[in-house]
């Protein structure tokens, strides 16, 4: 097996209305946006990937995939090269590109897995779990439908409306088992946030439970915060401020662990963070590091430095949420439990339903991934699509 | 990171090279009847056994090594000869110098660190601090070289290299694109006298 060329890419850009409506400090959303990848090789195989379904990475990875056509599936790394530069530098695309290349990756991983008759762990590294803990995130607050920041803040204005988020994760715990829950924050309100988290610790005692305002509280406000909330003993402190210099001064102050997946994206970014003790916890997204060997990479270095590398992610497609899940049983160094949200999606793209049971999820048996797309239900859900070599 | 492969048999044999010095040759027989093989001067069966097994897995495959892990950075790996010490083994050592800036290169020997699973976190180490990796063949033995150039394939870095103490005979070495991890066997007259064992 001297190649495995690619002969065509297929990308398909897909809205999918999510049951809840999500509350964080970013945003206000309910639905998701993502680019399906589906690559296929000159040996007739293809491989599925997705990315973000924003406008510009979607014509992004169009752009990128151009040019891979009769290229080498096998060499991943020359793609990546080829596509994005040999450094960092030279990646004049920024965090978008990145994002474009890692759905074209994950397709040629998978393609690959499939073509050598590996799973994509063991493409990885190695198969060594086939159950998955996995985390559902809360939002900040419960809304009936998406508002703007004002009516948000208003609302969170009202502290008798924390309750809500609580009965919210409640039911997310007796129908899926979850034991481990994200609360997004609107970084708005930091009574809100300390309320809302002591009445979660009371209502879920033995919660795994994370912390997440995106960066958007200043250092100061983070801080402060964060030590009224060391009692409750959190799994850790999600992006509670922004920047290397604020998380570290604010992980100095507190006993919880403070993870990051904004400020520590790129191979020079993990350097600084462990010379800085930044952050105890790498929040590692297949997207915004670029692929899966960025993401691998990642994973042994700030193991073997003393950090926690674990998988981020938020509502992506059944192809996303698998890949990370191969991602989780192929890098012993993975030991949090995986961010997941498909269960918050009202369809996905794919014929196997990725279930949630007692708060975990299963590998798919098989080559690759695993898993088949469903064209029908992708066609439901395509607001565009890009054949390239066909 | 063990080679995922499903492994019938596996036998470690010693042999007596052509220099007169000794080597442990491993055979990983897998469950399809594909076998690889793995060497080491060290007398270390466990880094023969890893080696065998990835070797066996890309043969199964009919792929190289560095497709199975991901690509080639480069075509050709220099090779330069001098007299530095090594890294040894002791990740405690290696995170305490590479934090105090003690190295401008992380010179690594593959055999002594024991597997191929070590020399790719080592590697992740190197990128996060940009720092190359220079691989190390001990006795300077082919086989070495070539293991080497195949490990080689999948670092990131201009300043990738294999090391010697002795004079090479070369200045670079091709990485090999044979199925496996590219070692030419018949270099040791007393390798293809192995009777391994079923």
């Amino acid at each position: 097996m001297a190649k495995l060329g690619i002969a065509s890419l297929r990308l398909t850009r897909v809205s999918i209305p999510l049951t809840l409506v999500h509350a964080g400090s970013m945003y206000v959303i309910q639905k998701a946006e993502r680019t399906v990848v589906e690559l296929t090789l000159e040996n007739g195989v293809t491989g599925l990937g997705d990315t973000w379904g924003t406008p510009e990475v979607y014509a992004m990875a169009g752009a990128f995939g151009k040019a891979w056509i009769g290229k080498d599936a096998l060499d991943r790394f020359a793609l990546r090269s080829a596509t994005l530069g040999r450094s960092n530098y030279d990646n004049k695309y920024g965090r978008n590109g990145r994002a474009a290349y890692a759905g074209l990756d994950l397709a040629a991983w998978d393609a690959v897995a499939r073509s050598l008759k590996l799973s994509l762990a063991e493409l990885i590294g190695a198969r060594q779990r086939e159950s998955i803990d996995v985390v559902s995130t809360l939002p900040a607050a419960i809304l009936p439908k998406a508002v703007s920041r004002d009516e948000l803040t208003k609302h969170l204005d009202d502290l008798s409306n924390t309750p809500k988020v609580v009965d919210f994760a409640q039911a997310q715990a007796r129908k899926f088992g979850f034991r481990s829950f994200k609360l997004k924050s609107a970084a708005y309100s930091p009574e809100w946030d300390w309320k809302l988290l002591n009445e979660l610790r009371e209502a879920m005692p033995s919660a795994r439970i994370r912390f997440d305002p995106n960066a958007n509280y200043g250092p100061a406000t983070a801080t402060a915060l964060c030590k009224r909330l060391d009692p409750l003993g959190l799994e850790f402190f999600e992006d509670p401020t922004g920047e290397l210099e604020g998380l570290a001064r604010l992980k100095s102050a507190v006993k919880t662990p403070v993870a990051t997946n904004m400020w520590v994206v790129k191979d020079e970014q993990l350097a600084p963070a462990i010379r800085r003790q930044a952050v105890d916890v790498v929040l590692g997204d297949l997207f915004m590091w670029g692929g899966i060997d960025a993401l691998r990479r990642m994973a042994k270095a700030a193991h073997a430095f003393g950090l926690k590398p674990a998988l981020h992610s938020v509502y992506e497609t059944g192809i996303a949420t698998v890949a990370n899940l191969h991602l989780a049983s192929a890098l012993p160094e993975v030991e949090y439990p995986n961010d997941a949200s498909l269960h918050f999606m009202s369809a996905d793209v794919l014929k196997e339903v990725q279930e949630v049971k007692n708060g975990a999820m299963t590998l798919p048996a098989g080559y690759g991934l695993g898993v088949t797309l469903d064209r029908a239900q992708l066609e439901k859900l395509t607001t565009g699509c890009t054949a390239i070599g066909d | 990171m063990a080679a995922p492969v499903s492994v019938a048999h596996t036998h470690v044999h010693s042999l007596r090279l052509a220099s007169g010095a000794e080597a442990l040759a491993a055979r990983v027989l897998l469950a399809d009847g594909t076998a690889g093989f793995g060497f080491t001067l060290n007398m270390d069966a466990g880094v023969a056994r890893d080696m065998a097994a990835w070797d066996a897995l890309g043969r199964s495959r009919a792929v190289p090594l560095h497709s199975l892990l991901g690509g080639s950075h480069r075509k050709r790996i220099g090779i330069e000869n001098d007299e530095n010490p090594c890294i040894p083994p002791d990740w405690t050592a290696l995170r305490k110098g590479i934090l105090d800036n003690k190295y401008d290169l992380l010179r690594i020997d593959p055999f002594a660190w024991g597997s191929l699973e070590q020399v790719v976190t080592i590697a992740a180490a190197g990128a996060a601090f940009d720092l190359g990796i220079a691989l190390l063949a001990p006795n300077a033995h082919a086989w070495e070289i070539q293991y080497c150039a195949a490990l080689a394939a999948t670092l990131r870095g201009e300043d990738s290299k294999v090391i010697l103490k002795t004079k090479a005979k070369e200045n670079e070495i091709k990485i090999s694109n044979l199925p496996g991890i590219g070692i030419d066997w018949s270099l040791e007259p007393a390798f293809g006298k192995i009777q391994w064992q079923s």
